[in-house]
Formats: structure tokens, sequence, C-alpha cells
């Protein structure tokens, strides 16, 4: 069966998604060079990092996301784009610094999973719902959908009819389904997809609270555990890449899933040393 | 193998460090039953002043005066500053004439046996990491890491250790951090630039962790690291009964009385110590 990455990228005036996925990509093939990634975008891809890439995807279908900031409206699509029968969907702001052989064997047991535990980068699991009061005011799952899997079949199909559904009319679901107090007032693929597991009532097939396996190290800044955090979580903590692309934040050696969620992460002697690692 | 704890007591010019060592050799013996050793550039005024049995044997160090001044305070309302005269620390690997050692702070005040558990552990190298602070009104957070934004706290105050050839890597790159001071603070975001074994040794841990925390180079000692600061009073000691007046949060000066039976205590207040030793006596 075909397996693979999938990472969806829509550039706006502030961000170049395109960039972190170039990144992504390269971090992937550091550490898996035989792992396969695609990206679906519309915006190009820069010459020297297309070899990165099995497939550059066109978005499906019209632009849903033309209007908005965080182009949020177009992630259900990336399960009709997937060209791999298993497919690990990817937010653009992460680094994989690991071997991720283990994970596919984990995910054998599901059919689709979502990450519902993630830690903080000094490696602790992350307890605060700072970030996540919408989902602890309402009991919903707490996903993360920026890491999740799904192998192509009637369930997983089933869930993506329904969180595109639910996506296309997302001011709706909030109305019926959180309270008033706890209503983002924009459209969260996290939110929609933990309202989606609601509907279909499939929690329990979708994820594993018990397991700390497969994660990611979350860099919001307010749930790091410090008592005195900064906007920026970047003017907390330093960041330190070696040559042999091992990152260190603070004094914390990173060796799993970076979800580094501030832009100006990326810099462009990030991209020079994994390119390095990985001609 | 042998076994024992070790000490090390250098004064300053008010805090007698030798008499807080002979009074908590004293009670190792009682209740660990175990031989203590001493590490002390003040040999001829241990020799003078105490009881010549008290120690197995007493390791000589040359005197110097470090300039490494801190506040030593007496209660919330006075302080002094002092040197800390901390870094011999690290030769205690080198210096111990045990296999296996104990090394403690002459300030830790023993009341009981838990601490005999080290030396049937399979654990090469133990350190207190889970503390309480016996006043319950400070931020114990302090104590959970180094720094706000760093890495996790050990408690150098007991140290129990194997002469294996891994923890001697570990004392020497406790030494080479010292050595390095400048650059270690600094690049562990510490907020002062005084030399602590605290963290010295926790720095050191968390590079033979591989700068990660979910490994455990260092095991964590039998029971928790109870405490009381400086700005408390040790004010009576009867047997294993301390009496403490700890400090009340937002007011200045003002104390709550708290009592702890049986229980091995950090007293940080060191004035307050060696009042209540002149009191009770060493034995």
């Amino acid at each position: 069966m075909s397996r693979g990455i999938v990472v969806l990228a829509q550039n706006n005036e502030k961000v170049d998604y395109v960039q972190q996925a170039c990144l992504l990509a390269l971090s992937l093939k550091a550490n898996n060079p035989n792992e396969n990634i695609s990206i679906i975008t519309d915006d190009s891809v820069p010459a020297k990092y297309v070899k990165l890439f099995d497939k550059i995807l066109p978005i499906l279908w019209d632009d849903d996301a033309k209007d908005s900031e965080w182009k949020i409206e177009n992630r259900w699509k990336i399960y009709h784009s997937s060209p791999y029968e298993k497919t690990i969907v990817l937010d653009t702001d992460i680094l994989i610094l690991q071997d991720i052989s283990s994970w596919w064997d984990f995910l054998e047991n599901y059919e689709m999973f979502f990450t519902s535990n993630v830690f903080t980068y000094r490696g602790d699991k992350v307890t605060n719902d700072y970030y996540r009061k919408v989902f602890t005011e309402n009991n919903l799952p707490n996903l993360y959908a920026g890491f999740h899997y799904f192998e192509k079949g009637e369930f997983s199909y089933k869930f993506y009819k329904c969180l595109e559904y639910v996506v296309q009319n997302w001011q709706k679901f909030y109305e019926t389904m959180l309270i008033d107090t706890m209503r983002p007032k924009w459209c969260s693929i996290d939110v929609c997809s933990a309202l989606t597991t609601v509907i279909l009532d499939c929690e329990d097939k979708i994820t594993n609270k018990v397991s700390s396996f497969p994660n990611f190290v979350h860099m919001k800044p307010k749930i790091q555990n410090w008592e005195q955090p900064k906007t920026y979580w970047q003017d907390c903590v330093d960041v330190y890449l070696n040559g042999k692309g091992h990152i260190k934040i603070g004094n914390f050696k990173q060796s799993s899933i970076l979800h580094y969620t501030e832009d100006d992460f990326v810099k462009p002697y990030m991209l020079d040393t994994y390119l390095g690692l990985v001609k | 193998m042998s076994k024992g704890a070790l000490l090390i007591a250098r004064n300053n010019d008010t805090i007698d460090y030798v008499k807080q060592a002979v009074f908590l050799a004293n009670r190792i013996k009682k209740y660990l039953d175990i031989p203590v050793s001493i590490i002390t550039d003040s040999v001829n005024y241990l020799k003078d002043e105490f009881p010549e049995d008290t120690f197995d044997e007493i390791i000589k160090i040359e005197y110097k005066d470090d300039i490494n001044k801190k506040a030593y305070y007496d209660g919330s309302l006075y302080h002094k500053k002092l040197n800390f005269k901390n870094n011999y620390r690290v030769e205690a690997f080198d210096l111990t004439p045990y296999d296996e050692t104990l090394l403690l702070d002459t300030d830790f005040i023993i009341s009981n046996d838990l601490l005999k558990n080290c030396f049937s552990s399979p654990n090469d190298l133990m350190m207190y990491k889970k503390s309480e602070d016996l006043a319950k009104v400070r931020n114990e957070k302090e104590f959970d890491h180094i720094s706000d934004y760093s890495i996790a706290f050990y408690w150098a105050t007991v140290v129990f250790f194997r002469k294996t050839p891994l923890n001697k890597i570990y004392f020497d790159l406790i030494k080479h951090i010292q050595e390095n001071w400048q650059h270690y603070y600094s690049v562990y975001q510490l907020k002062s630039t005084l030399f602590r074994n605290d963290f010295a040794f926790s720095i050191a841990a968390h590079i033979m962790n591989g700068f990660e925390q979910q490994y455990d180079f260092v095991n964590e000692l039998p029971g928790k690291h109870l405490y009381t600061t400086d700005r408390d009073i040790l004010h009576k000691l009867d047997g294993n009964n301390f009496i403490f007046l700890v400090e009340k949060k937002n007011y200045l000066g003002e104390y709550t009385l708290i009592s702890v039976k049986d229980q091995n205590v950090h007293v940080m207040n060191k004035f307050s110590l060696n009042r209540i030793i002149d009191e009770v006596g060493y034995e």
C-alpha cells in the first residue's frame, strides 16, 4: 500500500507557507530519506526544493479560502487530493526530527488517527488549556489536526465528508454546538475536526488519550509551564541548529516532531543546512 | 564496599560550618549508623574545639577566602553579606574515602533512617528533585527548574554516589561547568551570576541525559527534600521534634509557628541553626 505525508500550503500576504513546507520536507528527508511527501498548493515551489516532493498537487475545485488569512477552508480537500492510500497530514510549521517508521506501525491500528497529547519543549505533557478553552468548556475531544492520519476507506471518507460540511458551515455549527461564550470567531480546523468527531460519535475510533505516541512538541508560549511567558516563545528561549540538523530549543534537544508555530522561525540558514544534509 | 557520609565545612567570618558538621555527624551516626568523614580547611579548630572521635577521617584542604558573596538571612528582617565558600563540593568524588558516599550539606538535619536505603539501592547516583517548603506560602515552582525557561532543578544538598567510571565523568563535568561558570550561567539563563552547586549539578545531569528531560541519569533519593529557607527561623529542636517560625506571606517580620517530627529537614537559616546547636549541644 502506498503511504506518505501530505501538507497543504497556501501563502498569504504575510506568510510563505510553501517555504515552511519545504523546510518540513527537508527535515523529513534528512531523517527519513525514503519517506514520501506531497504538497498541495497553488503557489509556486522554488526549483531547488521541487525534487523533495513526490507530487506537487493543485488545490481541488475552487479556492474556498480566498478571503481567509489562515486558509483553513481547503483543509478538508486533503483527503481527496492525497495520492497515497495511507496518509499522514501535517501542518506546514512542523519539523520532523526523528525516524518515523514506527509511527506507521502504530497507525496500522487505526483507519483515522488524531494526536490528542502534545508536549512542551522540555518534554512535559501539556495539561494547560490556555489555548483550548473551547475544547474544555464544550467537552470536545482534544484533537490536534496538525498531526493526523487516515487510510482511505469507508469510515475516513465519511469523516472527511462530514468535516467538509462542518468547515463550509462553521458559523452555524459553532452556534449550534458550542456555548456562546466559547465560540471562536474564525474557522478552526481543530474545532471543526472535534465537532465532526462528536457528530459521528467516533472519538474512541480516531484517537487514544492514553498513548503518548505519536505526539508533537507544541511551541505555543502559554503552555510551556513558564511562570512568565512572553507573547512569542522565541523571545524566551533561543534556537540552535547544528550541521547535523539537530535542533535545540533553549537547552533541550528536540528529537521528535516540532510544531514551531511562529512564522518567523524559518531562517535561510536552516533551509541551507538541511538542504546540505539531504543532498 | 566501604560506605560512609561525607561533609564539607569551610567557615567564613560569621558562620561556623565546622560546628554544624560535628552536630550533623553525631546525628548521622545515630540514625544511619555509618562512619562520617569531613573535608575542611579548619583542621586545627576542629581538633581543638570538638571531640576527636567524631570523624572517621579528616581531609584537610587549603584555606582560601573565595570571593563569592551572598546575603545570609536570619529570618526575614536581618541579613549579612558573607563569603559563600561552596566550591569544594565537586571534589567530593576524588576526596571521599568511601566506595559509596552520602554527601550532605551541614545544614541538612537528619532525624530518621530513611537515607540508609541509599546503600541498598541499585542506583549509583541519587539526588533530590522533589521538594517541599515547610512554610507553604512561598512559590515552590522556583525549585522546579533552575530558571523559568531552563532545565530541571536538582538539589545538591544531599548526593548519594558510588565511585563508578560514569560518576567520575559526571563530577568531572561539574568541575568543567564550575571552571566555565560565566558561560554556563548565561547559556542556562540563570538570573544570578552566583555559583551554586544545585545549578552546576543540575546542568551536568541535564548534559549527561543528552540534553533531554525524559532520561534519568540521576535518580531520586528516598523521600522528599523538606526545607525551610533562611527567612524562617529554627526556634527549637528537641530530639527529632523541630519547631520553626516560618515567614508569613505579605507580613514582613511576622511568623507562623510550625512543628515537624521525625523528618530530615534542610535548615537554610544557618544563624538560627548554630544558635540551636549551642543550646542543645552536639549529641
